[in-house]
Parts: structure tokens; C-alpha cells; sequence
């Protein structure tokens, strides 16, 4: 269990991260979501001791980072964005020196080393030197030795970045194991990685924490907003002329298709239920346009989150 | 690689000294031919210390170490005692070098082997040194430069000082240069400009008292604060057969210090 109290960093007159504060229980996989810049790494390395804060408190197992520095770095397993290697050591010597940095009795170290290669499924790469690896096997040596000493805590600093697709699904089903018994938390800027791995997310821009909650809490967090699709028979102009001025719907885009059809997009508001969406098809059936087909879409956590770090959305090219 | 290709280029050297001074000229003295090596650490000292500390800077492999539950001063003392071994083992092998000349005439054994031992200490605090200024800075190169100049000046330290016997203005313009410095110091420390200019003027007004009471005693301070500088000088006593206890308090002291520099130079990064 990590405990993170009015955290701040400045550099000078430049504030990195700003009043942050947050809690991760024993065996649960927090993410931190944020664009670049956001203060991510940052909050990390401060997370880890590397940097100090400002201002605030961690406190990791009860151990305050500052404090107790040694007891609190042992329940600690950091996996930063480099993953700190050295180049000319084989994997075996690496993981073993790891071992000995991390306080692990010596009797233990080969069955440590042995359990982290084969979690990580690095095993056959053990008398490999590390420069030879690739960038994923890499990845997966820098996980094993922040799984050595069976730390409570884990940090993951974009740990999926750089992975192909097969690599990226194994490193996630990887991470939902360890976050049966470990504490996790991890960062990054792929949302549906976040959505389907973490437990709670914690959204940061330019340093302060702007969200937070369970991906599909912050989904509903803007009010359950929902987006209709609808494709229509008949022409554009009338079939959005026939929905705009219905009850609870925000704002309609339509545009012509072949073959006598429209596609119209109809944002409605907060609190729109099935009723709204039987409202939309019996107004647009009342015009002469036909329904071909009607899609609800809840937003996205993308769209959650490109709207609350105020980045311009993207549409998929409806809107002008 | 690197050790091994260092103690085999310093045996190479030590080696070469050996035949020549002692073989084939057959100077009876070892802690001459020991002497004549020492501009050898120039080149190892720089070459052994320069990734110490710089290279986990750059590559970031330092995350690793202070993320760990090991304290600052054993992450310095494991690279240095690391290094040390390292430099360690040519000076062993030259250790073999005065059993050779016994087969062949008689030597002072205990002479020859406190040379050694000097040269040793002598070695370390140049260790010490490096390890320091390769944690200043994250390339390598800069380090392996920087701990050469050190050296070099430390080296030439004898040359340098005996320019400076004429005139104690020249004495009192370098030490007016160390109190600007201090003031600096003493200014960014507190962040405080008016803090700074204070220490500078005191700092100023007790050299001008100096200069005009007792001038002699400032080339004299000047003289001993270069002469506290050369790193080279205390060894030349074991040469002479002299096992100066006070050089080798002075080796320890210079390693003693720049540890705790390089460990407090480790903390710093974490504070900025």
C-alpha cells in the first residue's frame, strides 16, 4: 500500500507536479494517465526516492520514503522508462547483482533470480550479455529485477512502451497476475491498456490531478453522455432538420451517403435513456427518412480523457 | 576488459623502470624506480575512474542504485574499493620486484616495500580524486580530463610553487580571488547576495590586516596552501627511506575527503 500526501515538485519557478495527492490499497493496479509533460515520471521518481519532493509525503508500507529510506526501498521495485541495464553484463549477472542491491540473502539469490527469469519468460536468454537483447527482452529483464526481494510495491514507468502488439498483451496478462499480490502502479499514454488493466486511474496534466477513479467511472463521469449514430434513407439536410430540435439532444452533424443515404451523428445529454433514442428514430421515421441502423456509444476513456486534459478532440473528421 | 588491459599497460611500465634503473644500471633502490613510475597514474588513475560515477549519470543505471535499499556511502565505498583492487594488483606484482634484486645483491627490504606502500597510498588518494570528479559530470571524457588536470597540476605542483616565492602581492591577488570565491559560496548557499558580499569583505579586510602587518606570513600561507596541494610531494620522503607517518595520514586524509565529497555530490542529484 503506497500513500501519497500534497506531493509537490518545483525546479526553480516551474511547478513539475502540484498538490498531489492519492492512496493505492494492497493489491491493486493504479494508472497514471496523462499526456507527455504531465508530470508522470516525475511523480515516480519521487515515488521511488530517486527525487526529492518539494513539498509532501510518501509513504510506502508505512515507511516514509524520506524517513526510512532503506525499509521503505525494500517494499519497492521500480521499472523506470530506461530500464537501468548494464550493457555489458550477461542477463544472469545482471538479475544476481540486482539480487544483492536489493538485500536478498545470498542462499536465496539463484532461486530468486530463477523465479523472476521464468515470471518474466526470459529464462532461455539467462548467459545472453544485455546488449545483445532486444528492446522487449530488455523490457522483460528490467520487470524481473523489480520483481526481485518480492518487493509489496511495484512502479512501472511506461513499461509496455516500444513492445510489439504480442509482446504488449503477454506484458499486461504479466501485470494482472502481479497485481494479485503486489501493489501496482503504473504509467502510461495508452488508454485502452489503462482501461483494461488498471483498477483505478488517476488522470494528470501539467501536474495536477485533474481525475480519478475507475476507468469506467471516469467513462460516466461525464454524465452518461451518449452519442447516436444513425444511418438514415433519405437526405442529409432533412433528417438533421427533423432531430435537432427534439428534447435532450445537443447538437446533430449529418452528412450525405451514396445511395440516398445520410449519416447523422446526434450528441444527447446528460440523463438520455432509451426513451431519447426512441424519440430520435420515431422523429426521423415521422420525416420520411427511414432507420437503417442506430448505434449508442458511450465516450470513450479517450475522449474522458482529451477532454479533461483539454487537448482539441478529434472527431473522426464529422465535425468542421 | 578494461582492468585487464590496465594493469597489464601498468606492469608494462613498472616493469620497464624496474630493468632499466635497477638491472641493467643496478641502482640498488626501489622507491627511486617507483618514483619514476608515478607519471603513469596520470594515465591509469583518469582511464580507470572516468566511468565510475559518469557513466551510471548517462546511461541512468543510477536510478537503479539509489533506488535500492543501500545507503550512499556503500554505493561510494563498493566503486572505490572496486577500483582500488583494480590498482591493486600491477603494484603487487611490482611488489615481486624487490625479491628479484635480493637474488642479486643486498637490498633493504623494509625500505623498499615502504616505498611501495606509499606509492600505494598515493595511488588510492588519486583514486579517490577521480571517483570524486567523475561524479560531477555524465561524460566520461570530461571526467577522464578533468581527473588528468588534477593530476598534471598536482604533479607539477614543485615547478609551480617555486614561481610563487617573489611577492606577496601575487600571494594576496589569489587569495582575494578564493575570498571572492568563498563569498560566491557563501551567497548561493544562502541565496543571500548580502550574505556573500559580507564574507567577501571580511574575508578582505583580514587580508589587507595581513598584507600590512605581516607580508611575510602570506607568501608563507600561499607557499604551504600550494604545497598542501601537491599530491606527489609527501611520497618523495619514502624514497628517501623516511616513513613519514605524516604522509600517510595526509594520502588517507586526501581519500577520506574526496569520498565524502563524491557521496555528498550522489545526494545533491536526488536534491535538485
Amino acid at each position: 500500500m503506497i500513500q501519497v500526501e500534497h506531493l509537490t515538485r518545483r525546479y526553480g519557478t516551474h511547478v513539475a507536479v502540484e498538490d498531489l495527492s492519492f492512496t493505492v490499497p494492497t493489491g491493486q493496479i493504479c494508472g497514471l494517465l496523462g499526456p507527455n509533460g504531465a508530470g508522470k515520471t516525475t511523480t515516480m521518481n519521487m515515488l521511488t526516492g530517486y527525487l526529492s519532493a518539494s513539498e509532501g509525503r510518501v509513504i510506502v508500507s508505512g515507511h516514509d520514503i524520506l524517513e526510512e529510506p532503506m525499509a521503505a526501498r525494500r517494499q519497492l521495485g521500480y521499472l523506470p522508462e530506461q530500464p537501468p541495464l548494464y550493457p555489458e553484463m550477461t542477463v544472469e549477472e545482471y538479475l544476481r547483482f540486482v539480487a544483492e542491491l536489493r538485500r536478498v540473502p545470498r542462499a536465496e539469490w539463484a532461486a530468486q533470480v530463477r523465479r523472476a527469469m521464468n515470471r518474466v519468460a526470459a529464462a532461455d536468454m539467462a548467459r545472453r550479455l544485455i546488449r545483445n537483447l532486444s528492446k522487449g527482452y530488455r523490457q522483460r529483464v528490467g520487470l524481473a529485477a523489480a520483481l526481485l526481494g518480492d518487493p509489496e510495491v511495484l512502479i512501472l514507468d511506461e513499461p509496455t512502451v516500444g513492445l510489439d502488439p504480442a509482446q504488449m498483451i503477454e506484458f499486461r496478462t504479466l501485470i494482472r497476475q502481479l497485481g494479485r499480490k503486489h501493489t501496482v502502479i503504473l504509467s502510461s499514454h495508452i488508454l485502452s491498456e489503462v482501461s483494461a488493466v488498471c483498477d483505478q486511474v488517476l488522470i494528470l496534466s501539467r501536474g495536477q490531478l485533474i481525475a480519478q477513479g475507475t476507468p469506467d467511472q471516469l467513462a460516466d463521469r461525464l454524465a452518461g453522455r451518449t452519442r447516436l449514430r444513425v444511418l438514415v434513407l433519405g437526405q442529409a439536410s432533412e433528417a438533421a432538420a427533423a432531430v435537432r430540435n427534439l428534447a435532450g439532444v445537443c447538437d446533430v452533424q449529418a452528412e450525405p451517403e451514396p445511395e440516398g443515404r445520410a449519416r447523422l451523428t446526434v450528441a444527447l445529454d446528460a440523463g438520455a435513456g432509451p426513451q431519447q433514442q426512441a424519440a430520435v428514430s420515431l422523429a426521423l421515421a415521422a420525416a420520411g427518412c427511414a432507420v437503417l441502423r442506430l448505434e449508442a456509444e458511450a465516450l470513450s476513456l479517450e475522449e474522458v480523457f482529451l477532454q479533461l486534459t483539454g487537448e482539441p478532440a478529434e472527431e473522426g473528421g464529422e465535425e468542421e | 576488459m578494461l582492468g585487464y588491459a590496465l594493469c597489464a599497460a601498468y606492469v608494462l611500465v613498472g616493469g620497464l623502470y624496474f630493468w632499466v634503473y635497477n638491472l641493467l644500471n643496478l641502482y640498488p633502490d626501489f622507491g627511486y624506480t617507483l618514483y619514476g613510475t608515478t607519471f603513469a597514474m596520470l594515465v591509469f588513475i583518469p582511464i580507470l575512474t572516468m566511468r565510475s560515477l559518469a557513466e551510471e549519470h548517462r546511461s541512468h543505471t543510477d536510478q537503479l542504485l539509489l533506488t535500492a535499499p543501500v545507503s550512499i556511502p556503500s554505493i561510494v565505498a563498493g566503486k572505490y574499493l572496486a577500483m582500488t583492487a583494480v590498482f591493486t594488483v600491477p603494484v603487487a606484482i611490482l611488489g615481486l620486484c624487490p625479491l628479484v634484486m635480493r637474488l642479486y645483491g643486498t637490498v633493504s627490504l623494509p625500505k623498499a616495500y615502504g616505498a611501495l606502500l606509499g606509492y600505494w597510498l598515493l595511488g588510492c588518494a588519486g583514486i579517490a580524486i577521480g571517483l570524486f570528479l567523475s561524479g560531477l559530470t555524465d561524460s566520461p571524457i570530461v571526467a577522464a580530463l578533468a581527473t588528468f588536470g588534477v593530476l598534471l597540476l598536482s604533479y607539477l605542483m614543485p615547478g609551480i610553487q617555486s614561481l610563487f616565492t617573489v611577492g606577496s602581492l601575487l600571494a594576496v591577488g589569489i587569495f582575494g580571488l578564493l575570498a571572492a570565491l568563498a563569498g560566491l559560496l557563501a551567497g548561493i548557499r544562502s541565496r543571500s547576495l548580502m550574505l556573500g558580499m559580507l564574507v567577501f569583505l571580511a574575508l578582505c579586510a583580514a587580508l589587507a590586516a595581513l598584507y600590512g602587518l605581516r607580508s611575510a606570513a602570506l607568501t608563507g600561507a600561499f607557499s604551504a596552501l600550494l604545497g598542501a596541494l601537491g599530491l606527489f610531494t609527501p611520497f618523495e620522503n619514502f624514497i628517501y627511506g623516511i616513513f613519514s607517518i605524516p604522509a600517510m595520514i595526509y594520502y588517507l586524509s586526501i581519500t577520506a575527503l574526496f569520498l565524502f565529497l563524491a557521496g555528498q555530490g550522489l545526494e545533491k542529484r536526488r536534491w535538485n
